[in-house]
């Protein structure tokens, strides 16, 4: 019933971009580019932070939904969306063009961290451990998804695609935990909020993995916009609508249904590790 | 065999037996008929959802085959076999080489392993078959994107529900034509008894008592059925064969009259033959009482007499009687037989040739009644038919335990009627002979046999008695 439930709604959430852009037809919807960071097939999730922040702003919000994080920083980056829901290492990767909105807080901190994940009854208690199998990154421009393991594996002088039998990118933090969990991998590099929020909402789904290893504390992924845009009464409105999202019953409710605790001003040395292992990985 | 053990069951269970065993054949070849026809519908079910299924994911899978997406195809089939609401266990996609992209359950069939090694028993879609006992059912199938073969699709079912629903249905039927059978076989028994109810009555008022019984009229149904014409036939049947040994009865005590007739002539020469002795024998008492030594011969003689007189009465209350109290045989008992023939022989003037040669000892091992009754019939009957100036004989002789009583005349001989009477097996026709039928009946009773020589003008019959120990 529940797996039945969420195959109609992922089908729902294939075409809720066009539903969710109805408003923006009149012009003066606000759009928001989301990437995968977050519980991105829960229809129900992303109706109440929509909901949440129109109301907050006082103005209809659309949201943008991509397969991919290139896609999403694509649309913003070209001005298809008016802010975008990124992850910290796209907007490394852009920086100069791009301005940091706000970061959620989760946990009492806007900090989060990468899983190493394998099947439940796996052995394996290292990176190491898991040479030889398939493995399952969730987005190639995903910090916690990619970029964390990749680096551990460029520290050791070891490329993903040689260490693993297999690499394969499922396009999801929900996803690599389904990879994981069927058996179609090993292991899995995956958002470590996202796997925590789903032993919560899929318990059946995460039991079946185990977290091998978690990384150092990362900044979590922001609201950024166009660094040139930055300050036009929109963006103005939709960073107060986001600092002010817990102020709000529905903004709460959203919120409590993302696990998070609230939005904070987000400083740019907050993103100093992903930095750093973006440095190990460059080539 | 059973066949013919079967025939020895009694009508009344034989028809309903037969009547359950067509319902029975009837429901099997009815019941195979619904229950292929199940197979039948549960098979292009089947098909129709595996087409349906293989072609859905041909249109979704074959991009991520082309560029070998294992995310995007578990991603579909893992979709789409969890849309297969239990149906579908398992499905497996692999590219034109055989080697497996992705599949619902990666554990049973892992990426980069050879499809092969899980197709085992696989059918083609085309030409799908349920095996009776299968659980489990494996289809393959071609992966055809923009018309091209790009690599296959292996689906496994899972039809343990349709292998217990044809289950249900054979139990089901099974118990509708057992139900039918036994229902079916009862009413025919009711029914058959009830129509046969009148052969049974029939078939009991036969048997009694080893003759016909008619049937009392209360028991007759009422109205002009077949049963009913039956039953009266059968009366009028069984009254005729009751008066029939009514007849034969008469006749036989008649046929005892008429020997008692002929004999009561040869008892009235015999007691007229000592009268004259006896009478002299008085006169001369009369005439010599003075003499005793006359007189002493005189009372022997009439002693003599009387008791053979009282001999004579004693053999002919010993012939009617046939009682064995009499004893055994003794040569005594010949010199009666002689005594009682006799007279009818010198009457009819006929001569008399006597001959006794048996050892007294094994004349008495017989009784005295039966074998004097024996001799004197076929005396008597043997000078019927000697006729006047006639030659007779007697012949008894014994050897080896066994006794020979042979009876000689000069007659014309026997008739069929009468030689049927004497040796024939059936019982003897009423009518003819003179107490020939008794003769034979009565060396049956002795364990003896009767035989017939005709030997030129010499007409013999011969009663052989067997060795036997000393008599009761």
């Amino acid at each position: 019933m529940g797996a039945t439930r969420r195959f109609v709604l992922a089908g729902c959430a294939a075409s809720a971009s066009v539903a969710a852009m109805g408003p923006a037809l009149g012009g003066a919807a606000f759009r928001l580019g989301l990437t995968p960071v977050f519980l991105d097939n829960d229809a129900e999730i992303i109706e109440a932070l929509r909901a949440a922040l129109s109301d907050s702003m006082g103005a209809p919000v659309a949201f943008e939904q991509r397969r991919s994080y290139q896609e999403v920083t694509g649309l913003l980056l070209e001005g298809a969306v008016d802010a975008a829901w990124l992850c910290g290492f796209p907007f490394l990767q852009h920086e100069a063009a791009l301005s940091l909105l706000a970061a959620p807080v989760w946990r009492g901190a806007p900090l989060y961290r990468s899983y190493l994940i394998a099947a439940a009854d796996d052995p394996a208690r290292s990176l190491d451990d898991l040479a030889g199998g398939a493995h399952a990154f969730s987005d190639p421009d995903s910090n916690s998804g990619w970029l964390v393991t990749a680096s551990d594996l460029a520290r050791r002088g070891a490329l993903p695609e040689r260490f693993f039998s297999r690499a394969i990118f499922t396009w999801g933090h929900r996803n690599v935990v389904r990879a994981v969990a069927s058996g179609l991998t090993r292991s899995g590099s995956v958002d470590g909020y996202v796997w925590e929020a789903l032993t919560e909402a899929e318990p059946a789904l995460t039991a079946r993995t185990r977290v091998v290893t978690q990384s150092e504390l990362m900044g979590f992924p922001p609201f950024a916009a166009r660094a040139d845009r930055a300050q036009t009464p929109d963006l103005a409105a939709f960073r107060r609508a986001l600092l002010g999202l817990a102020d709000s019953g529905a903004g709460r409710a959203a919120l409590a249904l993302l696990k998070l605790d609230g939005m904070a001003p987000a400083a740019r040395a907050l993103y100093d590790g992903i930095a750093a292992r973006m440095r190990d990985v460059a080539w | 065999m059973a066949a013919l053990r079967a025939r020895r069951l009694p009508l009344v269970a034989r028809a309903p037996l037969l009547a359950a065993a067509m319902t029975a054949l009837v429901g099997l070849v009815a019941s195979t008929l619904v229950l292929t026809a199940q197979a039948r519908l549960q098979e292009d079910r089947l098909r129709e959802l595996v087409l349906l299924h293989v072609q859905g994911l041909s249109v979704a899978l074959g991009p991520a085959v082309l560029r070998h997406d294992v995310w995007e195809a578990f991603d579909t089939l893992e979709r789409a076999t969890a849309a297969g609401a239990g149906r579908l266990a398992l499905t497996v996609v692999a590219d034109a080489a055989g080697r497996i992209i992705a599949a619902s359950d990666p554990r049973r069939a892992p990426t980069d392993t050879p499809l092969d090694a899980v197709a085992s028993g696989a059918q083609a879609i085309g030409r799908l078959a349920i095996p009776r006992a299968a659980t489990r059912l494996r289809v393959l199938a071609p992966l055809i994107h923009q018309g091209r073969t790009v690599g296959a699709i292996l689906t496994e079912l899972d039809v343990g529900d349709l292998a217990a629903q044809r289950r249900a249905a054979a139990l089901w039927l099974a118990a509708g034509n057992g139900l039918a059978t036994l229902a079916l076989s009862l009413a025919g028994w009711l029914l058959m008894r009830r129509a046969l109810r009148p052969l049974a009555v029939l078939a009991e008022r036969m048997d009694a008592g080893g003759a016909p019984a008619p049937i009392p009229e209360g028991a007759i149904p009422g109205g002009d059925d077949e049963a009913a014409r039956l039953m009266r036939a059968y009366n009028a049947m069984a009254g005729a064969v009751e008066a029939r040994a009514d007849a034969e009865r008469r006749l036989a005590e008649r046929e005892r009259f008429v020997s008692l007739g002929r004999l009561a002539s040869t008892l009235a020469h015999e007691i007229n033959n000592p009268l004259g002795g006896l009478l002299n024998a008085a006169d001369t008492l009369n005439r010599y009482a003075d003499r005793p030594e006359v007189v002493r011969a005189s009372a022997g003689l009439i002693e003599r007499g009387l008791k053979r007189l009282r001999e004579v009465a004693q053999a002919t209350l010993d012939h009617h009687r046939l009682s064995d109290a009499a004893g055994p045989m003794t040569p005594d008992d010949f010199d009666d037989l002689r005594l009682l023939i006799a007279p009818e022989a010198a009457r009819l003037e006929q001569s008399l040739d006597w001959r006794v040669e048996a050892d007294p000892a094994a004349l008495a091992r017989w009784p005295a009644a039966r074998l004097r009754q024996i001799a004197l019939n076929l005396l008597l009957n043997a000078s019927a038919a000697a006729g006047r100036g006639g030659r007779l004989a007697l012949d008894v002789a014994e050897a080896g335990g066994a006794l020979r009583l042979a009876v000689r005349d000069d007659g014309p001989g026997l008739d069929a009627s009468a030689l049927a009477r004497i040796t024939g097996e059936s019982p003897a026709p009423p009518g003819g002979g003179l107490g020939l039928g008794v003769v034979r009946d009565l060396t049956r009773a002795l364990g003896g046999r009767v035989a017939h020589a005709r030997d030129g003008a010499e007409t013999e019959i011969a009663v052989t008695l067997p060795a036997r120990r000393a008599a009761p």
